[in-house]
């Protein structure tokens, strides 16, 4: 790796002067809040030792460099798609990533670390209680009406032995430093914990943005902590080799990227409910080879959503069955359902007793002092206290009969408020707690070229491992928009930051590369899921729809620049491209007699045609949104970036010369894709499925194609128009010096099995693919798909040009249609569960 | 008093259904004051699969997996059982109704029947504040809960309209009672939400009711429905109370219990998922009939209702 100061270091011995002055020039004027501890400085205002060495190493960097750094930085996480969604948006943001680290040393994180992994357990052991002998509730220690106000209390779970007795697999907690400088708990998060994958991405990108300074500086890598959790959830299946799923909520969840890159990262399989199902009294992963069995199922799905027949009965983002499954206790649900119970405020109140009875040990984190109304005593208390408090819901998010408000601060309250407060507070104490106001420190964010303080929350994670618990060394900081410290301001926060465990000594460097002797080699990788051969071929088939209509539009426009070809034949022509684009919806039938301009635009950008381009390519980028865990970033850029250059819904007509170059850029990223598909992407069913649904909607339009332009009455300007569609211009002109005629374009366009855009071409890829995929029965009987297949493929061989005529084609065209069925039929979801959404357009 | 109880259902299809997979609760438990001599479940097709258990709450359920093609789908429940339950309290006798809310925040007990499960909003019971102001009226400071329960039952039954037109089952319970009309499982709802809303332990009972025909006129057989009522919890003392707010009156031998829970959702007699792509018909006949009164009826006859 080139050394980024090589340069820049013997520039700093000649301006040794310079450096320190620009640190100060970064600093000048940087005041912690008042009492509020600050991060950087300490309470005399005088910068902390690691936070010197970190902006003396960054100062070496030139001013232009650290601004490049930082943009390159930005760079990568749009181009990485690093983002979430927020709930109700269809569209995702990405999530800032603050340009400087959260640093803390190795000694105070000790502390942090201990203190979790206490937390932790004594969680473990409350919901060992809760749902195993209960004595907490029977014995005093914790009242009924503080569990069942969870929605995370779930029933069905009562008396079930958790496989390796663990309801946690995954824990976090959200920790502040309070005025006193201890760090406190905030809340806890059991249920499905997230932001283990931002922690990751965000140590990607700033470690890249500055190499040298990660390594001096002896952070504590992340990979160890990965590699525990999935050892711990392999360990705890009863298969040696376990196949491992992440249960997603799908592409509309908040965190879904984080879903699909974790699952990339830790090589597991991404799949939604319906892609698996219980049989047997075990869960099973639908795959284009059949049910194959899942045994252990990292849940990203809530719950009350995980299984319909035991929990919510309108959920259709879980596994009928799944809760009997774990009852059998033939699967692993990491974390358990009902984990969630734990998450509550009510339940804050309860941990320093809790945590003494059940660890006899005093909580090494304090948590915030919480108050839980459906106690007469705490309820008076806060009454009486209100003014020093904060009012919150016990176990939602919104107080309860407040109108939607998160929390009130009694000292904040208007008098009508106040009397609604009291009211709901003498009625329904249960659903209320009061809590202490929490201040949070700061620590500081780079803005314009300077640095400032902001309050921040960092989420902590402890791994459920056989040794016990792994703490990830470092965690995910959300830093607040403004400079209220108060906890309760601090919202979702609008920045993260990475966060940077300084070891005393320098690290060792570790990876998730397991050693060479435990790796056995194999070349292909599991089976592939029929949720993600659907998706793959969908985006195949739609990748060649837009290729399809964009070909059309630029061969109209091409036509239409081109003084020469408007006269008589030549009109019939683009009235018949025209018509193509309205019969597949690119452009709506009341446009039949509109200007070019105006039939360029629609089909281009038409965002309501739903054939345009413009709809396919979201279309496709959807598709590929679910499955963005098998996708190479580069594929994923590209088709956003096509998506992206064709959205321009308001644009009512375009000059035929600005349709023709639209048309033709949206070509060449086309053929990027193409390219990347083809030379990057291994050969395993995956592929397979993208590149059949490919050649499939490549032959059925080459057919329609052929069955507009080359009739037998067809022109040479007609047919000079199908070559151009199907891009076969110069393989013609040298084959045929003639002209052009009929049967030598039909041959072209249809039988010759030379000619990459050929429908019999198309036919004998599909046939290959198909042969490779994996048979349901050993019978020797062959599957649907393939038979239709060999029909189309020997039809073809046998037949020639000078035979053919219009009804052969369609023939040709319908068995195409009835394969594509068929390949839906054997290899993608079905049965009970298949909820399959509809597709986008009218293909077959 | 025993009781034969026959609950068909019959879902028709206008297009061939595939495959079908659902959850039944039709079937009666031992419940205080309740004794289920016999019971059991007939669905046709043939099912590819059943699944008994029960659930948290004590439910009897059935996870039914039907994999043949079929057009109409039949569920048929029978039972019979013995109700003999004790009469209902003296309202003035029994406890401060703020007594009893303050317990029920203080209890430590999560068995089925703890009153800690019946306190919170449910799936199809939001706390509704109109709904609790109305319910205010009745419960008055160190007013018996009885009394105050009972008074709350009576208006319901005046003030609603019973109507079978006003709502339909996904009908929210906001809008029930801002129409001040609907069916037993409306004024069960509003009910509990009213009762929830002021700290107090309610749940959702579904069940039947035997029909008494008019003087003179003979019973008609399967004409009776699926009722549902609200229990109310008491204290330690007197524990759950019924009260059927659709015919204000305290449950009593005429009411036979199938599942006790949060509300609706939870003892829904069917949940399922039914891959139809035509039109569906659905016919429910419900028959209640007193067994020792069985000699001198007419043959059992099934009267569907549409």
């Amino acid at each position: 790796m080139p050394s980024e100061s090589a340069a820049s270091r013997k520039n700093d011995r000649r301006q040794n002067g310079g450096s320190a002055k620009r640190v100060e020039n970064w600093t000048a004027g940087y005041q912690a809040l008042p009492g509020i501890p600050d991060e950087f400085i300490d309470r005399d205002g005088q910068p902390r030792a690691h936070w010197q060495s970190f902006l003396n190493a960054l100062s070496r960097i030139e001013d232009e460099q650290i601004d490049r750094r930082f943009a390159a930085a930005d760079r990568h996480i749009r181009d990485l798609g690093i983002s979430y969604r927020v709930y109700g948006e269809t569209n995702e943001r990405s999530w800032p990533l603050s340009h400087v680290p959260l640093l803390i040393p190795e000694r105070d994180w000790k502390a942090i670390a201990q203190g979790v992994t206490q937390r932790a357990e004594l969680m473990e052991r409350i919901l060992a209680d809760v749902y195993g002998e209960g004595k907490l509730v029977s014995e005093g220690a914790l009242p009924a009406a503080a569990v069942t106000g969870s929605a995370d209390f779930m029933r069905p779970m009562q008396g079930v032995k958790p496989p390796g007795d663990r309801w946690l697999r995954l824990y976090a907690c959200d920790i502040g430093r309070g005025p006193d400088g201890r760090w406190w708990v905030l809340g806890d998060r059991a249920q499905a914990p997230s932001g283990t994958g931002n922690a990751l991405e965000n140590r990607l990108v700033l470690s890249r943005a500055f190499p040298n300074l990660y390594r001096d500086m002896n952070v504590e890598r992340l990979a160890p902590f990965f590699r525990e959790f999935r050892k711990g959830l392999t360990d705890s299946a009863t298969r040696p080799e376990p196949r491992i799923c992440l249960l997603t909520p799908g592409p509309y969840s908040q965190t879904y990227f984080e879903q699909a890159y974790l699952a990339r990262y830790l090589g597991i399989l991404l799949v939604e409910g319906d892609d698996l199902t219980v049989q047997d009294g075990m869960v099973h992963v639908r795959t284009i080879a059949g049910l194959k069995r899942a045994d252990v199922i990292w849940r990203r799905v809530d719950a009350d959503w995980c299984d319909p027949l035991e929990a919510n009965a309108a959920s259709r983002l879980g596994v009928p069955g799944l809760i009997q499954a774990i009852r059998n206790g033939t699967v692993t649900v990491a974390n358990m359902p009902g984990a969630g119970l734990v998450e509550s405020r009510a339940l804050l109140a309860f941990m320093p007793a809790l945590c003494k009875r059940l660890m006899g040990q005093d909580l090494q984190l304090p948590n915030i002092a919480t108050w839980w109304c459906g106690q007469e005593d705490a309820r008076n208390e806060v009454m009486s206290r209100l003014d020093e408090l904060v009012v919150s819901g016990a176990f939602s998010e919104t107080l309860p009969g407040m109108k939607g408000m998160r929390n009130l601060i009694g000292a904040d309250l208007d008098g009508a408020t106040r009397t609604q407060l009291m009211d709901n507070l003498s009625q329904r104490a249960v659903d209320y707690v009061g809590q202490e106001m929490v201040q949070l420190s700061t620590t500081p964010v780079w803005e314009n070229g300077k640095l400032t303080p902001r309050p921040f929350v960092l989420r902590v994670y402890a791994a459920a491992t056989e040794k016990g618990w792994e703490i990830m060394p470092g965690g995910f900081c959300r830093i607040s928009a403004v400079s209220d410290a108060r906890a309760v301001s601090m919202g979702e926060g609008v920045q993260s930051a990475d966060v940077w465990v300084l070891a005393d000594k320098p690290v060792e460097m570790t990876t998730l590369l397991p050693s060479s002797d435990t790796v056995k080699i194999r070349r292909l990788l599991g089976n592939l899921p029929s949720r993600a051969a659907d998706n793959l071929f969908w985006l195949g088939r739609y990748m060649e729809r837009v290729e399809a209509t964009l070909r059309i539009v630029r061969c109209l426009c091409a036509r239409m620049m081109d003084p020469d070809s408007m006269t008589g034949g030549g009109r019939q022509s683009t009235f018949r491209l025209a018509r193509m684009l309205s019969a597949w919806g690119a452009v709506p039938p009341e446009m039949a007699e509109a200007t070019t301009a105006e039939i360029a635009a629609a089909a281009l950008h038409g965002k309501k045609n739903v054939g345009s381009a413009s709809a396919i390519a979201s279309a496709a980028h959807r598709a590929a949104g679910v499955i963005r865990e098998r996708l190479s970033p580069d594929a994923w850029h590209l088709l956003r970036a096509l998506d992206v250059s064709l959205a321009h819904d308001d644009v009512k007509q375009m000059p035929e010369a600005e349709a023709f170059d639209t048309a033709d850029e949206a070509l060449r990223v086309i053929a990027a894709l193409s390219g990347l598909f083809q030379e990057n992407t291994n050969r395993v069913a995956g592929w397979r499925f993208l590149d059949m649904g490919r050649r499939v909607e490549r032959a059925i339009n080459t057919c329609r194609f052929a069955r507009t332009f080359a009739d037998k009455d067809a022109t040479a300007e007609n047919l000079d128009v199908l070559l151009d569609l199907i891009d076969s211009q110069i393989t013609y002109r040298s084959r045929y010096l003639v002209g052009v005629a009929l049967a030598p374009v039909r041959d072209m366009v249809l039988l010759d099995t030379f000619n990459p855009r050929s429908v019999a071409f198309q036919s004998e890829r599909i046939n290959e693919h198909l042969a490779t995929l994996p048979l349901l029965n050993g019978d020797g009987i062959m599957e649907a798909p393939s038979r239709l297949a060999l029909k189309i493929v020997s039809d073809l061989k046998v037949e020639d040009a000078d035979h053919l005529d219009q009804q052969k084609i369609l023939a040709v065209e319908q068995r195409l249609m009835a394969l594509a069925e068929a390949v839906a039929q054997r290899y993608f979801l079905q049965g009970p569960n298949a909820t399959r959404q509809g597709r986008e357009m009218d293909l077959a | 008093m025993i009781y034969d109880i026959r609950h068909v259902t019959t879902y028709r299809y206008d297009a061939p259904v595939s495959a079908a997979r659902c959850t039944l609760r039709l079937l009666p438990a031992d419940d205080d004051g309740q004794r289920v001599f016999d019971s059991g479940l007939e669905v046709a097709p043939q099912p590819a699969s059943v699944n008994q258990r029960t659930d948290f709450f004590g439910t009897r359920i059935a996870h039914v997996t039907i994999a043949s093609t079929h057009r109409e789908l039949r569920i048929t429940a029978m039972s019979r059982v013995e109700v003999e339950r004790r009469p209902a309290p003296a309202g003035e006798l029994t406890p401060d109704w703020e007594d009893v809310r303050q317990k029920a925040f203080a209890s430590s007990v999560l068995g089925p029947t703890a009153p800690a499960h019946f306190l919170y909003p449910s799936r199809l019971v939001p706390m509704h504040g109109p709904a609790t102001a109305y319910a205010k009226e009745s419960f008055q400071t160190g007013r018996p809960i009885v009394e105050a329960a009972a008074e709350l039952m009576t208006r319901i039954r005046a003030d609603f309209k019973y109507d079978p037109k006003a709502t339909a089952v996904s009908t929210p319970l906001s809008e029930a009672f801002e129409s001040r009309g609907g069916v037993c499982q409306d004024f069960a709802h509003i009910m509990i939400a009213a009762l929830r809303g002021l700290g107090l332990p309610a749940a959702y009972v579904s069940g039947y009711i035997r029909t008494i025909p008019p003087a003179g006129k003979p019973r008609l057989v399967g004409a009776d429905a699926s009722h549902a009522w609200v229990s109310l919890w008491c204290g330690e003392a007197f524990g759950w109370l019924d009260f059927d707010p659709t015919n204000a009156l305290m449950a009593g031998n005429d009411h036979i219990v199938i599942a006790r829970g949060r509300d609706y959702a939870d003892v829904s007699p069917i949940d399922g998922v039914i891959l139809a792509s035509g039109n569906q018909t659905l016919t429910v006949s419900v028959d209640v009939a007193p067994s020792q009164r069985m000699a001198s009826d007419p043959p059992p006859r099934a009267v569907e209702l549409v």
